[in-house]
């Protein structure tokens, strides 16, 4: 199973320093932010101050005249001249279990396969570059793990390595009462009997076994990734010292050591309630971080090879229920990106006066799959999965790419 | 003893209300809207009268005070405009586009009259001339603030924030004298910080400070317990509190003290959730208590013969929306409820009313049902 598009090559030990820069340089990243639950584009990429479900907050002016977002974003007011926002989204989910999964899958035509989730498919489709380390990290709250669901029909493979708390995998570095000799051949035997196992079985679910473990072995070369008192004080008081903050520092070492994807989630966005002070709390939470690693990605040049995207599974309603909450809403919502491939400093798509519908052509999430595709050098009309023989598209046919936001 | 009872027709205003007050002549009732406007009604007959609304806000009327000269009236809004007027005549007395930088929350008139304080999200406490709007001093206290109350000597200020600690200023040194955790107050779940104190009151005596809000279970749907704490002013310590039994009905969101003792107070939670209650602090339960929903804000008449209580109509929430329809918006019918004689000594339940939507009212659904 495979597919036309970028190969990765493996650095080796072969490579001068220009080299190994050139490759840098090539590199293709993501970051992917997820706002589990729902960010509300009203208090965020997209306000309506003062109009009938504009809510309390104000708007203000950001570093690209004439675009104006959230009072509660006042960092990404500054950094966006490195953004791109779309303001057009429409979708087709507004509950929290099916919508996640259509949106990170990005939703296309039914031919009774699972499709990756969006960090899954830029695994396998770019690869795992030179880092030696997991092409897909997603850095979350709470536990973690190997999230093998996540890769849907690319096999088990190319699932997520989950970092619970952005930890290592628990049990990750080798006993000190066992000596690197002892673990070698316990690793051996443990390979044999892999193989055996292996025989008689579909062989991606063996792949995914033997991968995890050559994924601990990685990490336990890198676990000075994972020691965070080794970080400048001031950056740590950049990104804030809440889960988000620190997350989003993790993922910033992740992807200046070269991982490929890297996922970071932050939970409890589904403001149904006490809405305003929900979000006068949450957003600045997000706000802070989230500039605080578009500046660093510019200011070391990697915004030219990662393509940021800050998304949830949809927004937040107009209405302002009884609760002083928003409900879901997939109707005309909006995300923001940056980086690899995205024009710098634009909003692409209009809500109208009311934000209650888009004005104009609405964009699904097939649409949004094809432009960070497109962004990434991934051209979806001339890529295709094979899936054992069957051949299909990375996103959805019958969309097209956000032209706006491709730079 | 009788139960207050329902009085006369609701007034249906096209938008959501934050702050409901009547003024102190009691001729006319004000309520701070989401639509950025004040709106009025002449209360003097049969039926409450609609009244020309004042603008000139922004974003919601986050709040709104009488002063007790009967002519001035201040409001605030979440822009961090704050206005005096003379609400007899309609006009602007003075105005402060930018008392705070963003949302002001909450606004106390001093017991003489001569200054109004402000607190807001900018961590600011500011005080202002009440004739003439000029600024007279500031303190931050650097956390998001939601209330305010002052004690009725006029010495200090009482500030509540979000996480539940309450600050008491000194007014004469402008320092903050002692902060009293009431941490039941705030939760930090995830991310998010959740609850803060939102209302605080003084009793008569000035003896008891009483704050309310809610105890968070969680944030995002925010599930809460609403939470009236009485603390003892002289020692600090945490008195008599009242939490209600179920985690859907919010937060305590408008409390008054009725002059018979008892606290009048509303509450809101999950959608169609909230209620107006009468609690007597030191007693387990309410003494009065029925289902209104998402209830924002409740002021006693001057005379005590009635309330009225902002609530919200029925079909509040939902997730998307019906294609092909016209998108809904929310609004806060005001009900008014006839006072019974001192309603100490009886006990009501709530009733297991539905409240219905749109002008037309079941009243006998929202009547506060007697135990037996």
């Amino acid at each position: 199973m495979f597919l036309g598009g970028s190969g990765a090559m493996a650095l080796g030990g072969l490579t001068t320093p220009a080299f190994a820069e050139q490759l840098r340089k090539e590199r293709k990243q993501v970051l992917f932010v997820w706002l589990d639950g729902g960010m509300s584009q009203l208090e965020s990429w997209d306000p309506k101050p003062n109009t009938p479900f504009g809510g309390p907050f104000r708007s203000i002016a950001t570093s690209v005249p004439g675009i104006h977002i959230s009072e509660l974003l006042p960092n990404c007011a500054r950094a966006m001249k490195h953004l791109a926002i779309v303001r057009n989204i429409s979708t087709q989910d507004n509950s929290h279990s099916a919508g996640v999964e259509r949106i990170q899958r990005g939703d296309p035509k039914n031919r009774g396969v699972v499709y990756p989730y969006f960090g899954s498919a830029v695994a396998k489709l770019v690869g795992p570059g030179d880092s030696g380390l997991p092409p897909y990290v997603w850095v979350k709250p709470m536990s973690g793990g190997f999230m093998y669901k996540d890769a849907g029909f690319l096999g088990p493979k190319y699932g997520a390595l989950a970092l619970g708390d952005g930890k290592p995998p628990e049990n990750l570095l080798r006993p000190t009462d066992v000596t690197s000799d002892d673990d070698r051949e316990r690793n051996e035997l443990r390979k044999l009997a892999d193989s055996r196992y292996a025989a008689n079985r579909r062989p991606d679910t063996t792949e995914a076994n033997s991968y995890a473990f050559e994924m601990a072995a990685q990490l336990q070369k890198r676990i000075e990734l994972f020691d965070v008192s080794k970080l400048p004080a001031k950056d740590k008081e950049r990104y804030g010292s809440h889960d988000l903050g620190r997350h989003l520092l993790l993922a910033r070492r992740l992807l200046e050591e070269g991982v490929t994807f890297v996922k970071v989630t932050s939970y409890g966005w589904d403001t149904h309630g006490d809405h305003f002070n929900g979000a006068a709390n949450l957003h600045p939470k997000f706000d802070k971080p989230f500039a605080a690693i578009i500046e660093d990605l510019a200011e070391r040049s990697m915004l030219d090879n990662v393509l940021v995207i800050a998304i949830a599974e949809f927004g937040r309603t107009p209405r302002i229920n009884g609760h002083l909450g928003r409900d879901h809403w997939p109707e005309a919502w909006s995300a923001c990106m940056a980086g690899r491939g995205i024009k710098r400093g634009v909003v692409a798509g209009k809500t109208n006066a009311n934000g209650t519908e888009v004005a104009g052509e609405p964009v699904d999430i097939g649409g949004l799959f094809h432009t960070w595709y497109e962004a990434l050098g991934i051209h979806g009309d001339k890529v295709r999965y094979h899936n054992n023989g069957q051949p299909l598209p990375i996103a959805h046919e019958d969309m097209h790419a956000v032209k706006e936001v491709l730079a | 003893m009788k139960p207050p009872v329902l009085r006369g027709k609701p007034i249906v205003p096209p938008s959501q209300i934050s702050r409901i007050r009547f003024s102190p002549c009691g001729k006319q009732l004000a309520a701070a809207s989401h639509d950025a406007t004040i709106k009025r009604w002449d209360v003097t007959g049969t039926e409450p009268k609609e009244l020309p609304s004042f603008s000139g806000h922004n974003g919601y009327v986050a709040s709104l005070a009488f002063h007790p000269d009967k002519q001035r009236l201040f409001t605030c809004d979440t822009w961090g405009r704050l206005t005096g007027w003379n609400y007899l005549n309609g006009k602007v007395i003075w105005d402060v586009p930018t008392a705070h930088d963003g949302w002001l929350r909450a606004i106390a008139l001093s017991p003489s009259g001569d200054t109004v304080a402000t607190c807001g999200r900018d961590g600011f406490v500011r005080f202002w001339n009440a004739t003439t709007g000029k600024k007279a001093g500031e303190i931050s206290l650097g956390v998001d603030l939601f209330a305010m109350a002052y004690h009725p000597e006029g010495k200090s200020l009482v500030v509540g924030d979000l996480f539940g600690n309450i600050c008491e200023i000194a007014l004469a040194k402008n320092t903050v004298e002692r902060t009293i955790p009431v941490k039941a107050f705030h939760l930090l779940d995830r991310i998010q910080d959740v609850g803060g104190v939102r209302g605080l009151l003084f009793d008569a005596k000035a003896e008891t400070l009483f704050a309310s809000g809610a105890q968070p279970k969680s944030g995002g749907f925010v599930q809460a317990f609403p939470l009236m704490q009485a603390i003892d002013w002289k020692t600090s310590k945490p008195g008599a509190s009242w939490k209600a039994p179920t985690d859907n009905e919010g937060f305590i969101h408008d409390v008054g003290l009725h002059p018979d003792g008892y606290l009048y107070a509303v509450t809101s939670g999950q959608p169609g959730n909230g209620s107006l209650l009468f609690w007597k602090p030191g007693e387990a339960q309410p003494l009065f208590r029925t289902n209104i929903p998402n209830c924002h804000s409740v002021d006693l008449h001057p005379d005590g013969k009635y309330l009225a209580v902002a609530c919200t109509n029925a079909n509040s929430s939902g997730n998307g929306r019906a294609k092909g329809k016209e998108y809904p918006s929310n609004y806060s019918p005001i009900l008014f409820w006839n006072m019974g004689s001192n309603p100490a000594g009886a006990r009501f339940s709530w009733s297991k009313s539905r409240f219905r939507s749109g002008v037309e009212w079941d009243w006998s659904l929202t009547r506060g049902v007697r135990l037996a």
